[in-house]
């Protein structure tokens, strides 16, 4: 069932407050009582079935089998051996009671720690991203 | 041509090339761990669909019954006397005059 809203871009907006959204319009009556009038921003007072389409970025799903595939784009997948070698290292120096053991369990968790935000926060754009093509700057035609 | 992709087990099984002993359950939680810090950066795109209610100002957005697990809302579309979906502005002051807090 389509809405009784014949232009939402002019008289509808959104926004966020935590994890809630708000919809909200700017149409009313042409009554003065309080802030139901046109032009005041209030919740929409019609109902519509799927009247909203929302964009987002979503939370990737979890594992829960050794069969699965992790849900993120497969340029990261080695990555998670790193995170997983970074954790257990971290581990493995914090168990260990030999001193040497333990600091060469560290260095080794450094680097893999290294290698894991390298690969997200310094690539990871460079990894993600999908637009394509070379670069370049159109000088304006002077004709 | 297929897209190389790591499985669990595979991230388990080059894991365990220098921790032979670590626990199958314990590299999976690690590896959700890992997603989770992940989804801060991805770029994992979804849309959903919801209905609104008369009169309601508020609409939960990670709503479990839903199915959705919303990071961030870049766009928002409503519908209009066609059915179509209409892109609509983000309301950057939001400090409206009447707050429906239902």
């Amino acid at each position: 069932m389509a809405s009784d809203v014949s232009h939402p871009e002019n008289v509808m907006a959104w926004f966020i407050r935590g994890n809630h959204l708000a919809i909200v319009t700017t149409e009313g009556s042409s009554s003065t009582s309080t802030h139901s009038k046109l032009g005041d921003w209030k919740a929409v007072d019609s109902a519509t079935t799927d009247g909203l389409l929302i964009h987002y970025q979503a939370e990737p799903n979890s594992v829960s089998a050794i069969t699965n595939t992790p849900d993120v784009d497969n340029t990261l997948h080695s990555s998670l051996v790193d995170y997983v070698k970074f954790r257990l290292y971290q581990d493995k120096a914090g168990n260990s009671a030999d001193v040497n053991i333990s600091a060469i369990s560290m260095n080794l968790a450094k680097t893999h720690e290294n290698k894991w935000t390298e690969s997200i926060k310094r690539f990871g754009s460079k990894k993600r991203d999908k637009v394509g093509g070379d670069r370049r700057i159109m000088p304006p035609d002077l004709r | 041509m297929a897209v190389h992709t790591l499985t669990v087990k595979q991230i388990i099984s080059r894991v365990r090339q220098v921790f032979p002993n670590a626990q199958e359950n314990y590299i999976m939680n690690l590896v959700n761990e890992a997603i989770v810090e992940l989804g801060k950066y991805n770029t994992k795109i979804e849309y959903a669909k919801a209905s609104t209610v008369a009169d309601q100002m508020w609409y939960t957005l990670s709503d479990d019954n839903a199915g959705v697990e919303i990071n961030k809302v870049f766009r928002v579309d409503f519908m209009d006397d066609d059915g179509d979906y209409i892109m609509i502005p983000r309301l950057l002051n939001a400090q409206v005059l009447k707050m429906d807090i239902t």
